[in-house]
């Protein structure tokens, strides 16, 4: 059969890589690791081209465009704050999540050991241990996180 | 009950509803085989142990990559099913989807026991010595059917067509893992590359939908933790060559064949 006759990889592509309907929750910890990974490098690009400005304040001699870039830094609107409010969760989540993914791809950690699969067939690489992990970061992100939006609002005057 | 098919004929692709009558302990390849014996003859699926042993009846089933034979309707609990073919493969015709590239995956990693001496395999002065410990170490991965639903479900495989998709780096790692395999660094140059083991990024939905327990995920993981262990150290792996045993005498080929074994029968007494 030729090339032109095959329906070519069916249901690949950016959406099918991030749906993780109907899969494990591990699947969605990929998603989300994904997504705060874009947002991070979203973010550097836009921090480095802030840096450049100050950058050219030094190489010029001119305090002028540092003073402009504190002041606008100090009196960030509210849309860009809640910029700064996710920026921060996808940090939180990214790095915590990335400690348990080293612990399990460099260090061979919460996968358990080698078995013999016995049905019904159960995972140890997405068992308790992993299920836990999962769990702890996701609380202590979302805790974090949640303390990251009370500063937030406090330094709003909103509470 | 109703079951939606995702047809293609080599030029287009549509869904097809189908009414059909299930019993209790059919499965959706019992369903499948009445639609093609009464009503549509012309529906192409693979098919054949029926007893989830060979890995033929791979489909996405429900949205979750599945064996159809091992998938009894009732258990699904809906009265809609879907039936799709397997993801992130070319398809072929209706749920015949084309393992050209997937079994060459398979080859590409050297799927067999590479020793350093290739003499020794011609040649052997004894055994290759496996402890039951050992082999605990790599028999989980040993189970593989090569059913492809490991590599449907990986959401890597999606982006990447050239990644090595989780069935064969599992097994890649079922070899480097067995100590009487010294192969890894044969393998490192397809392992270690841009589309190797690194594309892996641990979603581990190879594992979620595996129907034989074979675990893909941890085997990944533990293969990236030996290569960068050999990266980093160079260190070489301990092997249970035939030098470390105990010698067996090789029996000349022109001695005397050993008489044959005495059988000596018991009379039953006729009671």
């Amino acid at each position: 059969m030729s090339s032109e006759e095959q329906e070519k990889g069916y249901k690949s592509g950016l959406i099918r890589s991030l749906n993780p309907k109907g899969f494990n929750l591990e699947r969605y910890t990929y998603m989300l690791h994904r997504i705060t990974g874009v947002i991070l490098a979203l973010y550097l690009i836009a921090h480095i081209f802030e840096i450049y400005h100050v950058g050219l304040a030094v190489l010029n001699n001119n305090p002028q465009i540092w003073y402009s870039t504190l002041a606008e830094l100090s009196s960030l609107g509210i849309l860009e704050q809640i910029g700064l409010w996710i920026v921060a969760g996808s940090a939180l989540y990214h790095g915590a999540n990335g400690l348990r993914l080293i612990l399990n791809e460099v260090f061979g950690m919460l996968l358990g050991k080698p078995v013999l699969p016995e049905y019904p067939y159960s995972p140890t690489s997405l068992s308790r241990p992993q299920k836990a992990a999962v769990y702890i970061i996701t609380a202590v992100v979302v805790a974090l996180w949640i303390w990251a939006g009370l500063y937030l609002l406090a330094g709003l005057g909103v509470i | 009950m109703k079951i939606r098919i995702r047809r293609f004929d080599g030029s287009k692709s549509w869904w097809q509803d189908y009414e059909v009558e299930a019993k209790e302990r059919d499965t959706v390849l019992d369903i499948l085989l009445k639609i093609r014996e009464r009503q549509d003859h012309t529906l192409a699926f693979r098919h054949s142990c029926q007893m989830g042993s060979c890995g033929s009846c791979g489909m996405v089933i429900n949205g979750k990559p599945s064996l159809a034979c091992q998938t009894r309707v009732l258990e699904l609990k809906t009265e809609l099913i879907r039936v799709e073919p397997l993801y992130n493969f070319p398809v072929l015709r209706d749920l015949v989807v084309d393992l050209t590239g997937f079994v060459g995956k398979h080859r590409a990693v050297k799927p067999w026991m590479i020793r350093r001496n290739p003499e020794e395999l011609e040649d052997a002065s004894s055994e290759f010595v496996v402890t039951p410990q050992q082999n605990m170490s790599f028999v989980q991965f040993d189970y593989c059917i090569m059913c492809g639903l490991c590599d449907a479900a990986c959401p890597t495989m999606a982006l990447d067509p050239l990644f090595l998709g989780p069935q064969a780096l599992a097994q890649a790692y079922r070899y480097v893992a067995d100590p009487r395999d010294e192969g890894l660094d044969d393998r490192l140059e397809v392992l270690d590359d841009a589309h190797g083991v690194w594309r892996c990024h641990f979603a581990g939905s190879c594992s979620y939908v595996c129907p034989k327990g074979v675990d893909p995920a941890k085997a990944i993981q533990f293969l990236k933790k030996d290569i960068l262990k050999r990266r980093l150290f160079r260190s070489k792996k301990e092997s249970s060559s035939p030098a470390t045993l105990p010698k067996v005498e090789k029996v000349p080929d022109n001695a005397p064949h050993p008489p044959p074994f005495d059988y000596k029968f018991e009379e039953v007494s006729q009671a």
